[in-house]
């Protein structure tokens, strides 16, 4: 992990970070870049991958409406609501 | 030297179901209130969990088989990971690793001929919010009743080469779609919206030119105005060096008929998939695919070829039934019950067609049960109620597919008297009342018989066969001395 | 020494929740100054479950930040300490006889150590069996909801309570599957991880062998085995629940809910503010780390090997129980935890959760009773809490 990856990478998770946590964060990238050889160490050339750990199908649901949460009850933890919209700053396309 | 335009289409469509893909709120979001439909999941709030709804799947299915895919049977859901107001939990969930259905092929037909275009693939995925500017000055609203509402995303290869071709791939999908009935796809209520990749290269050239996306076009004429714009430009630049090419993305300013590179942050289309840890594996088994396959329409020019053949149609009446499935239903109930593919397809065409119009729905918007519509046509075959009473009677199960016509009919005094003494009753009445007309037709005045008929037909409220009650009103004249 | 974040009904069958479990009456804040104050509009389905079996809610307890740390050392109200030394809140309830039970999101095993450290009997039941709606999403291809108790009839008894099948969650397995667990099992062959047990302290390896001599003496057969690749579990687990972390948490932007910075002119400052000013340094570090595996780059090489390794690991268990019961490991590396040890290292949990994460990364049931913890295959929680019995009975 070097400087500029690390920029683009707090970047994109928008986050910012200061000096001494840009340290310790590519001290840690660092830390975890050695371990990777525990996994290589492992041939995985026929393993299946496995996302999840209980082998079930989806089960899916019925196409039925059922709403039960009404606007203003959502909205009470927004700081900027305004006539039933959630409010950002004006986006720039 | 001459160049040709590579067009690949990735085409959104809005699935017609009731709720959305993985929350239960109503996916009827067009027109409605901000923030209406909204549950704590679609809102973006934590603790929430996607539980996959079904018809979404049928939907992808019929999508796939429609335009002859390939099905996979183990199809997975995945996360793409990016800020932007409109995707509340920061994730869209879609398919990146197992899509619902591949390589399918559509045929088209121009000017030039027919043509197949191969899809690449068609995912399910969730639409994002929608954003609304300057209510407030410098303020973007944001409104999540769009959010989660299923899409299927269909990815064309580059197989197209001009924009009437275009033109004809997006009305392809359009009816094929509509038939299945998994859409409505109409541009204006942005239940269809398109990506256009472009790129021009050297005729005979197999190497790809450079490629640029114009993103969210929402009317055919944009999009061919665009293609046309961009096919220009890049051969402008190609040939004489006016810009260099970069890939990017665009947006097409419709009013001022160019094309914009869109501003995009340094770490745009960093996505991040990976498969969705919350929703396991979607498993279609024999029993769902077949199903599902059972469920499919007869294709539009099977439809067209049966109804000129099979029902002696005129190839203008079966063209005008076949714009809709909905009309194909409703009139193929009407003819298994009246009998009479002529009058079935009269009645689709002077009477339920011009009724839509009225009301300003579109065809598919049709509610009208065939069979009960098959019932009406037989009473009026049957002279037992008038054709103008039987136009009243479809009118009212314009509003209600359910109503029983002869019921109606019968409840509404709207059956055909068979009571001559009653018919008898009223012509007699009516002569007695207007001396005057009597005499002028007599005197060969034939418009005088309308005050008359006209009388009659108030009196009888309609139920009788006017070419009968004329007959019998002259007769009773020609008796008077 | 605070232990609640909010404190609720006083009554004889109460339980705590620890704060990732949103409910109606108080506040979840997941131990995120993101989440300060903020309220669920629906309850937990375990929490409904409890309420319909007469539990009352004797609290929200403090947590670590998203609950990925070492001991809840991150919670944005301050660590919980007693005597200079880390202590997990949600035990800490139940020792102090405060509650019945505490329920605790195990997304990266830290009520495991908890439990350990506090000499208390905790259960992470087979992923799927309990429903995680409700819960603040973490790792959720690992996030299991687990029981600490006293005793192991308490265990047992909320166990009958939670284990369910919820049509609110996609990765809830059958009604039947899930009631299975509660049956009664004999546990007679424990293989123990001995190379786990050479990366503990000598104290806590002293503890283990006299947990080791009890079984024995209780006619439980003991045989020591190699891990082999076993071992590899914390380095897939940290790519997997990171990775899922990053994406769970990139909801929490200061715009629908939750912290809004004061400090921004656009939207891109908005967002940045309000997640760097409440987000703390190891949940940062968690979102980069998760991010970054996840790239084009590394996707393959990182997240989809580590996908890989699971199975691998999975299988080796698999192998494992066919011929023992269960298999026993330290659940940490020390008896206990001082404020310094984070200090030092903000990211320990990376290291200290090479004992969780088999079970993490395998969703396997485990067990931590009298300081060890024991892993059984899925369905196997008999197994697990007749071990339980055993030790308390022996202890």
């Amino acid at each position: 992990m070097d400087r500029e990856t690390l920029r683009k990478l707090a970047m994109l998770n928008q986050l910012s970070l200061n000096e001494e946590q840009k340290a310790s964060v590519i001290a840690f990238f660092a830390k975890r870049d050695e371990e990777l050889g525990v996994l290589n160490n492992i041939d995985t050339e026929n393993v299946e991958r496995m996302v999840h750990v209980c082998p079930i199908e989806t089960v899916v649901r019925e196409d039925v409406i059922d709403q039960k949460f009404q606007r203003e009850d959502l909205q009470k933890g927004a700081v900027d609501t305004d006539e039933g919209y959630w409010c950002v700053p004006r986006v720039v396309e | 030297m001459r160049y040709e335009t590579v067009i690949g289409l990735e085409v959104h469509v809005e699935l017609a179901t009731d709720s959305k893909i993985f929350c239960s709120c109503s996916a009827h979001s067009y027109g409605a209130e901000p923030n209406t439909h909204v549950c704590p999941a679609c809102c973006g709030m934590p603790g929430m969990l996607p539980i996959v709804n079904k018809r979404v799947v049928d939907f992808g299915m019929k999508a796939g088989m429609m335009l002859n895919c390939h099905i996979n049977r183990t199809t997975t859901f995945d996360k793409k990971s990016y800020y932007y107001p409109d995707l509340p939990a920061a994730f869209q969930t879609t398919q990146w690793f197992s899509p619902v259905a591949v390589n399918g092929l559509v045929e088209i037909e121009t000017k030039d001929g027919k043509k197949g275009i191969r899809i690449k693939q068609i995912h399910m995925e969730e639409d994002a919010g929608k954003l609304v500017h300057d209510i407030r000055e410098g303020t973007t609203h944001v409104d999540f009743n769009r959010t989660s509402v299923p899409l299927i995303e269909i990815v064309s290869q580059p197989d197209l080469s001009s924009a009437d071709e275009v033109e004809a791939y997006l009305d392809r999908l359009k009816t094929l779609l509509r038939y299945a009935r998994v859409a409505e796809c109409e541009m204006a209520h942005g239940t269809m919206r398109c990506d256009v990749n472009l790129s021009v290269r050297p005729e005979g050239a197999t190497e790809y030119g450079v490629r640029t996306e114009i993103k969210n076009m929402n009317s055919i004429e944009a999009i061919k105005r665009a293609i046309e714009y961009e096919t220009a430009r890049h051969i402008d630049a190609v040939e004489n060096g006016t810009e260099v090419l970069v890939q990017e993305t665009r947006r097409w300013d419709d009013i001022k008929g160019k094309s914009f590179a869109m501003r995009t942050k340094e770490t745009a289309g960093d996505y991040r998939y990976f498969p969705d840890p919350n929703i396991m594996p979607v498993v279609i088994d024999d029993t769902w695919f077949e199903k599902i396959k059972a469920s499919l329409p007869e294709f539009p020019e099977t439809k067209l070829a049966r109804y000129t053949e099979e029902y002696a149609l005129t190839e203008y009446d079966a063209k005008r039934l076949c714009e809709s499935i909905a009309l194909c239903e409703c009139f193929e109930g009407a003819m298994k019950v009246c009998g009479n593919a002529k009058d079935a397809a009269n009645w689709m065409i002077s009477d339920v067609m011009k009724t839509l119009n009225a009301r300003q729905m579109t065809y598919d918007m049709l509610k009208l049960n065939g069979e009960t519509l098959g019932k009406l046509i037989k009473l009026v075959a049957d002279g037992k109620v008038s054709r103008p009473n039987g136009r009243k009677i479809l009118d009212v199960m314009f509003d209600d597919s359910r109503l029983d016509p002869e019921a109606y009919a019968k409840e509404n005094s709207l059956i055909i008297s068979t009571d001559t003494g009653l018919v008898d009753k009223v012509i007699q009445a009516a002569i007695a009342s207007d001396p005057k007309a009597v005499a002028d037709f007599k005197g060969g005045k034939e418009k005088a018989l309308m005050a008359l008929f006209g009388k009659c037909m108030k009196e009888l409220r309609g139920n009788c066969n006017p070419q009968e009650l004329r007959t019998l009103l002259i007769d009773a004249i020609n008796k008077i001395d | 020494m605070e232990l609640y974040l909010a404190k609720g009904e006083k009554k004889e069958k109460t339980v705590a929740l620890d704060d990732l479990f949103l409910t109606k009456s108080l506040p979840t804040t997941a131990g995120s100054k993101m989440l300060d104050g903020y309220m669920s509009l629906f309850d937990a389905e375990v929490f409904t479950l409890l309420s319909n079996s007469g539990f009352a809610l004797g609290g929200k307890a403090k947590v670590g930040e998203f609950a990925i740390d070492l001991l809840g050392e991150t919670c944005y109200k301050g660590a919980t300490e007693k005597d200079g030394k880390l202590v997990y809140a949600p035990c800490e309830l139940v020792k102090d006889g405060e509650v019945l039970a505490a329920l605790c999101l195990d997304a990266n095993g830290a009520p495991r150590r908890g439990a350990a450290q506090s000499g208390l009997v905790y259960l992470k039941p087979t992923y799927g069996t309990v429903s995680r709606f409700g819960l603040v999403g973490v790792a959720s291809s690992g996030d299991t909801v687990g029981i600490c108790a006293e005793t192991t009839d308490t265990v047992r008894e909320i166990l009958s309570v939670i284990a369910h099948h919820d049509d609110k969650d996609g990765t809830s397995l059958s009604e039947d599957a899930c009631i299975s667990i509660n049956k009664e099992k004999k546990a007679a062959k424990v293989a123990v991880l001995k190379d786990f047990i050479a990366e503990a302290e000598a104290d806590v390896q002293k503890s283990i062998y006299l947990t080791i001599e009890a079984l024995k003496k209780s006619g439980v057969e003991v045989v020591e085995i190699n891990s082999d690749e076993i071992a590899a579990a914390r380095v897939a687990w940290n790519i997997l629940m990171s990775a899922e972390t990053c994406n769970n948490v990139s909801r929490f932007d200061g715009v629908k809910y939750g912290y809004r910075t004061q400090n921004f002119t656009n939207l891109d400052e908005l967002y940045t503010n309000s997640r760097t000013e409440a987000f703390g340094d190891l949940i940062k570090t968690c979102i980069l780390f998760g991010s970054e595996t996840l790239s084009d780059k590394n996707y393959m090489k990182q997240y989809d090997k580590s996908l890989r390794i699971r199975r691998v690991i999975s299988e080796k268990f698999a192998l494992l129980f066919k011929s023992y019961d269960a298999v026993l490991l330290p659940a940490t590396s020390k008896t206990s935890y001082s404020v310094e040890d984070v200090k030092e290292n903000l990211t320990l949990c990376y290291e200290e959760n090479k004992f969780t994460a088999p079970a993490s990364i395998t969703g396997l049931p485990a067990l931590v009773a009298g300081g060890v913890q024991f892993i059984a295959d899925a369905f196997e929680e008999g197994k697990l809490l007749c071990l339980a019995q055993i030790i308390e009975q022996e202890g």
